[in-house]
């Protein structure tokens, strides 16, 4: 879709928005952004509900499920808004699965996960920060200290 | 065979992976079970062999004495046989084969297989892609279950009851997976704990917030001395490579050895474990002590490990 140069309203795409703020950078790396479409970030902008947040709107972009998983490790009630035609049509408050398969890899240098070529599995803890519990060697880590 | 129809409908095809997995009300039905394969309880009688022309899988992946050969030991008292390796330079797995295409392998081989490997998790995995029940005979420095069993069988048939007791972890409790174990699995009952150990080796931070969590963390102390009253003082080696500083370790070692005169302030009816092997931290003259039970421990092994054979294997039946 073509627009006049200098118009940022987005038309087609998805606004990641109420991220932590100090967490966008880290948004865009976990997504491969940018990719081909133009792509606003705003950070520390002011936010009624929580102070100040960060945000990401990204032009033709729309998440697969294991890429909103992973983006929802960043913080709690992050938006997803998918805009179609400069009009919001679907927004999805995030969460993190209790189970997440394949999307973290263990710290641990003698979990089984790191000898054999299979998924991980962790479970999330209740409560936050997150803490989240290799379903193979059982040990409990942050996020920090999953990748 | 005993007649323990709960038992054998909560273990029956089940692999045993962490101690965590069973509730309380099945590990009270495993330690009652237990008593029929005891032979002090039956009176040396001689046992049907119930698990006759079933096989048993030892895939030892790192060295073993007592959990390797009390496993064996149960399986042929109940009639049964056992093929495998105690050394991992004896299997494919020195050829780079996985574990998961070893576990697919064997399991065409027996009807169950003991477990034993270096990487934590990977009872879990082998569980997870195994038609048969996997006992985990120790998974890196992550769990131990049936040592865990096998102590809590101890510790009741000794003091009559598992609930109002006290008892002390000594030694190294940040890496010793028999430590982790035993005191996640006496949060089921109502038990003190209290744990002696020098300052770099105290509990792991995950365990201790699991305990926190349950207000059962008790007393954290760095000498015997300070323990106060207990019923059971369960011993673990201090390993030297745990240090990086050799004097460090030559500060600490001596300092976590009991000896008769040690434990004389705690009475005659203090219990001492140890899932052995002893180094120097229990000294010989302990041996003869009326509560030293660590060598009853190896025996109840071979008991607790027949009653989990039997009722997995579905001979208790």
């Amino acid at each position: 879709m073509s627009r006049p140069p200098r118009d940022f309203r987005l038309l087609e795409g998805t606004v990641i928005d109420h991220l932590p703020v100090g967490t966008a950078a880290r948004a865009l790396e976990l997504l491969g952004l940018p990719r081909d479409g133009p792509i606003t970030v705003g950070i520390n902008v002011l936010s009624p509900r929580r102070g100040k947040k960060d945000i990401i709107r990204v032009e033709g972009l729309f998440l697969e499920k294991h890429e909103l998983d992973r983006l929802a490790l960043l913080g709690p009630d992050i938006t997803v808004s998918i805009v179609h035609d400069g009009e919001v049509t679907e927004k999805t408050v995030l969460d993190v699965p209790e189970r997440l398969i394949g999307i973290l890899t263990c710290r641990n240098p003698t979990c089984v996960t790191n000898g054999e070529s299979i998924q991980t599995v962790f479970l999330r803890l209740s409560g936050f920060p997150y803490r989240f519990q290799c379903a193979y060697c059982e040990r409990v880590s942050g996020v920090g200290e999953v990748s | 065979m005993a007649d323990v129809p709960d038992a054998a409908q909560a273990f029956r095809g089940r692999s045993v992976v962490s101690a965590d997995d069973f509730s309380k009300e099945e590990v009270l039905a495993l330690l009652d079970a237990a008593r029929a394969y005891d032979p002090v309880q039956r009176g040396d009688a001689p046992l049907p062999p119930s698990l006759q022309g079933r096989v048993l899988g030892l895939l030892f992946f790192e060295p073993s004495t007592r959990t390797r050969l009390s496993f064996e030991s149960a399986m042929l008292r109940l009639g049964g046989s056992v093929l495998g390796f105690s050394d991992a330079r004896q299997s494919s797995f020195s050829k780079g084969e996985s574990l998961v295409d070893t576990i697919r392998v064997v399991e065409g081989y027996c009807d169950a297989i003991v477990l034993r490997h270096p990487r934590e998790g990977a009872a879990r995995l082998a569980a997870e892609v195994a038609g048969i029940p996997i006992l985990n005979g120790g998974d890196g420095s992550n769990q131990h279950p049936t040592q865990t069993m096998l102590d809590l069988y101890t510790i009741r048939e000794a003091a009559g009851a598992l609930d109002g007791l006290r008892v002390g972890f000594m030694g190294d409790l940040r890496y010793g997976r028999t430590v982790h174990s035993l005191a996640s699995a006496l949060l089921h009952f109502d038990v003190d704990l209290c744990f002696i150990g020098p300052e770099n080796l105290q509990l792991p931070s995950d365990l201790r917030d699991t305990l926190k969590a349950a207000g059962r963390l008790g007393s954290e102390v760095e000498l015997l001395s300070d323990a106060g009253a207990l019923d059971v003082l369960y011993m673990t080696r201090i390993q030297q490579e745990r240090f990086p500083d050799p004097m460090d370790y030559e500060r600490v070692r001596n300092a976590y050895r009991v000896d008769r005169a040690a434990l004389e302030p705690f009475g005659p009816d203090l219990k001492v474990l140890h899932p052995l092997p002893r180094v120097n931290e229990v000294a010989t003259d302990v041996d003869d002590l009326p509560g030293a039970l660590y060598f009853q421990q190896t025996r109840n092994g071979v008991t607790v490990r027949m009653a989990l054979l039997d009722l997995i294997l579905g001979g208790a039946s």
